[in-house]
């Protein structure tokens, strides 16, 4: 017989079920005031009314959406529509914030905002991946991934947010080391002396990373996780910039060297100051140009946003890739078509190519030296998200979210290529991907592009390529 | 009936018009005004060219029609065209404008006018249909999705009975005082319903400009809320 009160296991049940993750201080009481006040204050000092007024009155609930969404695609639950979610919040901004919605509630039994709609909106806005993939198929424009966001946003001003992301933005604007992975300066400076040493023996080239150089021409910023999950990836940024001749002219700063910015997922104040932040630290180095390495979010983050917060002209934001591919259409690189020999595919990571940006550069790169490259379908702008965008793949507690739904349609379009290499340029997808292929048994590995690149790049005076792939086939035996 | 006809076709309709074309006007300068005004500089920095090429693409959206809900979105986009050309080019229309605008428009045949009448009250029976048996999209639907559908059928089925004696049951004039009626009703449902997206969708098209957020508004949310620095 169990030995917990009835009245026990309901209120666990009902705890468990108000919040899907983890959140430092939970709110318990007078979430509806807190929420509207939130709502309120966002409204006065921000520019999303218009935005709301004009969704508001358009919103044709055609469902498109909802065909389009890798979530709804596999729960076909109604509360999974993205129009659905975007309505939770356009419905109460009319009835609270509008003449109509008010005049509406004094005649008829209305929208009210209850206790279980904030619960639907704390589980649906994170149920989303933000992945705007039905951002492109509305008729009507409607972005739901920035409603999404704003929804989030309020969400957060009342102390709702997932630990995971509130913790690491904690960490990367009043910590020590200002990055979300707490890797202090010094093992920063020991993590690069170790992938020189590893670039000597792979290699056999002599490199020293620059480190708080003044006046280069790139300051590079990667996922700072990518100093301790991604040394091949970073191992082949170098390498590209050996090769092509432009190791003088870049640098890693150490006040500042995650590009990582969660505020582009749930936060105004967030993501602004996390970008002044990265400014500053090219202002500190009187650097020209902001390089983002492999990274869809950084990227995105700091090419949309660099310009809208900078003060005076912003730097120019590059992903490593069209740099990459800049040095390719050069002649400054050569890379060795003989060297993999694997099936390839390419995932496209929704925050760099929903866009349109980044989403031919990859490809010219892999096929000019993967014999083998085949496309997932649908691909390019019309990808299907990883499962882990938006922030999720950093919030452990909904692994089996990730795993069984949100991925789902992810690892099935992996299976359907045949590939034994699934190339993808983002520490966040890289990481859902990776754990996906481990769920689903996917006969495949996930990299990187510049991991792939670092096995077939000749570079004068080092290994060649051939050699290098022959000790690896002894090292491996 | 006669008096309420012609009451109908003159002052009433040149109130309601304008009652839409005011609300239209209302809604068009208020996301000029917060476009142009509040985001200023901004916008240059907005990623334009995207933005408008993306927005071009749902002009002739062949392209996005056959990726999913293929029927619903050839029946939604077949319908627009109905609902635009009959009411401002049908040639009994035409005489309208000349006398409340001045405007002098081309007239379309009556030939084509009966067929695109007739394809759009198929197109509203369709997209209703689906609506209601559709579940994800039932789900998703309240019972102004239904009316204002409805309401838009009446002036199509009115006005097709109204100019077709032998398939009309009722008399003329009543069909005709209902074709008014619907058409002047639906005119003031147009700016404060979601038949508002004539003028909205354009906005709505491009609020990808949207991502251009006020710098130091975060901070003031903050602190409006908190008395003080942001949380983090």
């Amino acid at each position: 017989m169990s030995t917990i009160p009835e009245e026990s296991k309901v209120q666990v049940i009902k705890e468990k079920k108000r919040y899907p993750y983890y959140i430092e201080n939970p709110v318990e009481e007078n979430r509806v005031e807190r929420f509207l006040e939130a709502f309120a204050a966002v409204l006065k000092y921000t520019d999303y009314k218009p935005l709301l007024d004009s969704y508001c009155n358009s919103s044709a609930k055609c469902n498109r959406c909802a065909v389009t969404c890798p979530v709804f695609q596999v729960t076909h639950d109604p509360r999974d529509i993205p129009c659905y979610r975007t309505n939770l919040l356009l419905d109460t901004y009319k009835r609270y914030f509008t003449i109509g919605g008010w005049f509406k509630s004094r005649f008829t039994n209305t929208f009210e905002l209850t206790e279980e709609i904030i619960d639907e909106m704390l589980d649906g806005f994170y149920r989303c991946t933000a992945c705007r993939r039905c951002t492109r198929e509305c008729p009507m424009g409607v972005d739901h991934g920035m409603i999404t966001r704003l929804g989030r946003y309020i969400l957060s001003l009342m102390g709702i947010v997932p630990k995971a992301l509130q913790v690491s933005t904690r960490e990367q604007l009043e910590g020590e080391t200002h990055n979300t992975s707490q890797i202090p300066k010094a093992a920063l400076l020991n993590t690069l002396e170790f992938l020189s040493e590893e670039l000597k023996d792979m290699l056999g080239i002599e490199v020293e990373f620059p480190i708080d150089k003044m006046e280069r021409e790139y300051v590079f910023f990667c996922a700072v996780s990518d100093y301790l999950l991604e040394p091949e990836t970073l191992m082949g940024n170098a390498a590209v910039l050996y090769a092509s001749g432009d190791w003088d002219k870049w640098t890693i700063g150490t006040c500042n060297y995650d590009g990582i910015n969660y505020g582009l997922f749930y936060s105004d104040w967030h993501l602004e100051n996390i970008i002044k932040q990265l400014i500053a630290e090219v202002d500190r180095l009187k650097g020209k140009n902001i390089l983002i390495g492999e990274c869809g979010h950084a990227s995105r983050s700091a090419h949309d946003f660099v310009p809208v917060f900078s003060n005076g002209k912003p730097y120019p934001v590059f992903n490593f890739m069209e740099y990459t591919l800049q040095c390719i259409r050069e002649g400054r690189i050569k890379l060795n078509r003989d060297i993999v020999t694997e099936k390839v595919t390419y995932h496209d990571p929704c925050n760099i190519a929903r866009s349109g940006w980044i989403v031919d550069q990859p490809r010219e790169i892999l096929k000019s030296f993967v014999p083998d490259f085949v496309e997932m379908t649908p691909n390019g702008q019309d990808n299907y998200c990883c499962g882990g965008g938006g922030g999720l793949v950093s919030v452990d507690e909904i692994h089996d979210f990730r795993m069984n739904i949100a991925g789902k349609v992810k690892a099935e379009q992996i299976r359907r290529t045949g590939a034994e290499i699934v190339i993808s340029p983002c520490a966040n997808c890289k990481k859902q991907l990776k754990e996906l292929v481990e769920h689903y048994d996917l006969p495949c590995q996930v990299m990187g592009i510049h991991d792939l690149i670092l096995k077939a790049i000749e570079i004068p005076g080092a290994k060649s390529a051939a050699e290098r792939k022959e000790e690896a086939a002894m090292f491996a035996m | 009936m006669e008096a309420w006809i012609d009451f109908a076709k003159g002052p009433l309709f040149a109130v309601t018009f304008l009652i839409m074309i005011l609300g239209l006007a209302r809604l068009l300068i208020i996301q000029l005004y917060n476009l142009i005004i509040s985001k200023g500089g901004r916008l240059k920095n907005a990623p334009w060219k995207s933005i408008l090429k993306d927005a071009a693409t749902w002009f002739f959206p062949v392209k996005h029609l056959i990726k999913g809900t293929v029927i619903f979105s050839a029946f939604s986009f077949l319908f627009h065209i109905g609902v635009i050309i009959v009411p401002v080019f049908l040639a009994d229309h035409i005489v309208l404008w000349e006398n409340f605008l001045g405007a002098n428009l081309p007239a379309i045949g009556q030939g084509l006018a009966d067929f695109l009448t007739l394809f759009t009250i198929g197109c509203i029976l369709v997209l209703l249909f689906m609506r209601i048996f559709v579940r994800r999209q039932r789900a998703m639907s309240k019972p102004m999705d239904y009316f204002l559908l409805v309401m838009v059928l009446f002036p199509f089925l009115s006005g097709y009975l109204a100019s077709h004696p032998g398939s009309n049951p009722f008399t003329w004039e009543s069909m005709m005082l209902v074709h008014l009626l619907s058409a002047e009703f639906l005119f003031v449902l147009i700016p404060f319903t979601k038949l508002a997206h004539i003028v909205l969708y354009f906005f709505d098209r491009i609020s990808g400009l949207h991502w251009q957020l006020r710098p130091g508004a975060g901070d003031r949310v903050a602190k409006a809320l908190f008395d003080e620095e942001a949380r983090v």
